[in-house]
């Protein structure tokens, strides 16, 4: 019966396209991807693709290990060397751009030195490592939580409210310090692109999944359908099955396929260093290391599409429309966006908890205002979010049984 | 072997679709006779479960269809009016999923779907898509579907529509053939698909089974005769106009008529054998004469 039941999807032309869609968004995420990183050769000129990265690699891993004190300071002082050169010096950007070319191996770690020695917490000067002396690299894990607790005394002062500022400072303070530091561009550049990919999968999944219940009633043959022997039952359940079979399958085939073409081509490195040990993580309070991130990015990313699709088939079984049902996903990724404008903290935390937050989970994880009280606790959105939908994920395909089984013709 | 309807009622807010329905069907081929919108499809719709009764009960062997479930749906072939199909199915294709939904074994289904398939004559269609089929192919493969399980219970809506008038016979020759030990109950408003093949005949109207018998008796029966009268062309509006007529056949010098009538309608009008078309024109009148007097 299953196998049926994805015939039906596949077998339709619509359905052949979606799949070409997909394969399409692989290829072209993973150029983009590969395209997007340089590297900048002895004259100062830019590489780009797999020899490029492989040089990158090369010239970052040489910097691999616990991020230090004496690591600060031999990075401080080799950037302060590099910056005292004419070429760094120079008004003509080709040439500058040979020493942006030195600093290649180290640029990530000059990329948290600037994150830490900024001004404030909020604000970000790309050249304040260049004023930096070897002497201020003590200071390096202490700011990150200067910078914290200053902009929640003033400019934060009224977002936050008491518990939620000491659960942040925790948070901070609980950062082991010296983080371990390697080249980690796999990892980022999988941050980076997959939020993309699962949306538009979900968008696309959306389309293959809504005709599943609709489509007995638009093309007629529900009464055959629902006056056979197991028409109530096991019929019904095959199509639950399907729709989750689609979905799981055509997700974890896509994430699957894009995340071994990315660390094929970045490598793997960076597996087990903490988030916070790259630029783009630098603020994020969650105690997780990078492999941890990508876990909660490509299973937030399933858990909220699987949620939005199966809410997707109940509206195809509900209200025997494929097209209302292909909105489903479209509504609740924008919906989001519009509720945002509102610029209200109170709507921030519903929009929080939207699963939406699940497949942009990188944004989530560095948001400051998506937190909760539970039991008189201080809870960030990432566990409910992944509690809450893991229930709904378990009891929508009940609810989705139940309503199609029951159908009545009219 | 017994279904037995029992004051069956289904309303669609204020209509009554089906009013008070009461009979009990046992072996045989049943023709179930009326204008579209008597009521045919919704009594067979809730016949097969697809619709809950309004009041009322169905029995099966003396328990409730609704009750019995899949039990009931186990023994159930229906070809609805509105015959859907998946058009990116292969004929194969198509029986193998109904055959899975009807319960049926992979091995069983295989061999149950090629004994139908040769025995309706598309055994050289199987591997063509459905949407590929004619009109009079997709309905033997409809036919094909409700027999699948073999069903004690076989039910057919409007199963000629769209046919011509040799796939019809054929049609017509192949339900004789299928009903064997069974209940078939076939709905039509296309008087000659039943004539000679149904036991017994019921004329639905407005929701109700106005009349039940067999062919012979509800021709027996029938308040009026029949006569057949030679008019001029001069007459012949007029006799339109004025009477009855079932049949009209031109002639060199006008036209013969077929006429229902109690009493002799001209001078010259031979009385005539009644048909179960002279049944239909007499309890539908009118409303037999429009778009449904496919007769």
């Amino acid at each position: 019966m299953l196998r049926y039941e994805l015939k039906k999807v596949f077998g339709r032309a619509g359905g052949r396209i979606a799949l070409a869609i997909l394969a399409a968004l692989l290829v072209g995420a993973s150029i983009l991807a590969v395209r997007s990183v340089p590297w900048v050769n002895e004259a100062g000129v830019e590489e780009r693709g797999f020899a490029a990265i492989r040089r990158l690699r090369a010239a970052q891993r040489e910097w691999a290990g616990p991020l230090d004190e004496a690591k600060l300071r031999a990075v401080i002082a080799e950037n302060a060397r590099i910056a005292a050169t004419p070429e760094a010096q120079s008004e003509d950007w080709r040439v500058s751009n040979i020493a942006y070319g030195w600093r290649q191996g180290f640029e990530p770690i000059r990329e948290l030195l600037n994150c830490a020695f900024a001004e404030g917490f909020r604000s970000f000067d790309a050249c304040r490592a260049d004023r930096l002396t070897p002497d201020d690299a003590p200071d390096f894990y202490p700011n990150r939580v200067r910078l914290l607790k200053d902009w929640l005394a003033e400019e934060g002062a009224e977002l936050f409210s008491q518990p939620e500022k000491d659960f942040l400072i925790a948070r901070y303070e609980a950062l082991e310090a010296p983080m371990e530091y390697d080249y980690a561009l796999g990892w980022t550049r999988l941050f980076r692109y997959l939020p993309t990919i699962q949306m538009i999968a979900l968008l696309v999944l959306g389309y293959l999944v809504a005709g599943i219940f609709a489509g007995e009633f638009q093309q007629r043959a529900d009464a055959v359908l629902f006056s056979s022997k197991l028409g109530r039952s096991r019929a019904v359940r095959a199509k639950v099955g399907a729709g989750i079979a689609i979905v799981t399958l055509v997700y974890w085939a896509l994430v699957g396929l894009f995340t071994a073409i990315v660390l094929l081509c970045f490598g793997a490195d960076g597996a087990r260093c903490p988030v916070q040990a790259s630029f783009e993580g630098w603020k994020c309070f969650y105690g997780i290391t990078n492999l941890q991130k990508y876990g909660l990015i490509a299973l937030g990313g399933y858990l909220g599409g699987l949620v939005i699709l199966l809410a997707a088939m109940w509206v195809s079984a509900k209200a025997r429309s494929t097209a209302l049902a292909a909105m489903v996903p479209f509504a609740l990724l924008f919906a989001p966006s519009l509720l945002l404008n509102l610029s209200s903290a109170s709507v921030d935390k519903v929009v929080g908890l939207m699963p939406y937050a699940l497949l942009d989970m990188d944004t989530t994880l560095s948001a400051f205002n998506y937190l909760y009280r539970l039991a008189g606790r201080v809870v960030p959105s990432a566990p409910l979010l992944f509690a809450l939908y893991g229930a709904l994920a378990l009891a929508l395909p009940p609810l989705l049984y139940r309503t199609y089984r029951r159908a009545d013709l009219t | 072997m017994e279904l037995k309807l029992e004051n069956l009622t289904k309303r669609f807010r204020e209509t009554a679709a089906v009013d008070g329905v009461s009979c009990a069907l046992t072996e045989g081929v049943y023709g179930l006779l009326g204008v579209n919108g008597a009521g045919k499809t919704t009594l067979m719709r809730m016949l097969c479960t697809l619709l809950r009764p309004t009041s009322g009960a169905i029995s099966w062997n003396g328990r409730d269809i609704f009750a019995l479930d899949a039990e009931y749906r186990a023994i159930l072939g229906y070809l609805p009016q509105d015959f859907g199909f998946y058009p990116e199915f292969s004929v194969d294709d198509y029986l193998g999923y109904v055959a899975s939904i009807k319960g049926l074994r992979p091995a069983a289904a295989r061999a149950r779907s090629g004994e139908l398939l040769r025995a309706l004559g598309l055994e050289k269609y199987r591997g063509r898509k459905m949407r590929k089929l004619s009109g009079g192919m997709r309905r033997r493969v409809g036919i094909a579907q409700a027999m699948l399980n073999d069903p004690r219970i076989l039910v057919l809506d409007e199963p000629t529509a769209g046919l011509d008038p040799g796939e019809r016979i054929r049609f017509r020759n192949l339900i004789s053939e299928l009903a064997g030990e069974r209940i078939v109950l076939l709905s039509t408003h296309i008087v000659s698909d039943v004539a000679c093949i149904a036991n017994q005949i019921l004329l639905m109207k407005d929701g109700r089974i106005l009349l039940r018998g067999a062919p012979e008796e509800l021709t027996r029966a029938l308040p009026e005769k029949v006569w057949r009268c030679q008019v001029g062309r001069a007459e012949l509006e007029r006799c339109l106009r004025e009477y009855r007529v079932s049949n009209v056949r031109t002639t060199p010098g006008g036209a013969e008529l077929r006429v229902l009538a109690p009493e002799q309608p001209l001078p010259g009008a031979v009385p005539e054998e009644a048909t179960l078309e002279d049944v239909f024109l007499h309890y539908f009148g009118e409303k037999g004469d429009g778009e449904d007097a496919a007769l």
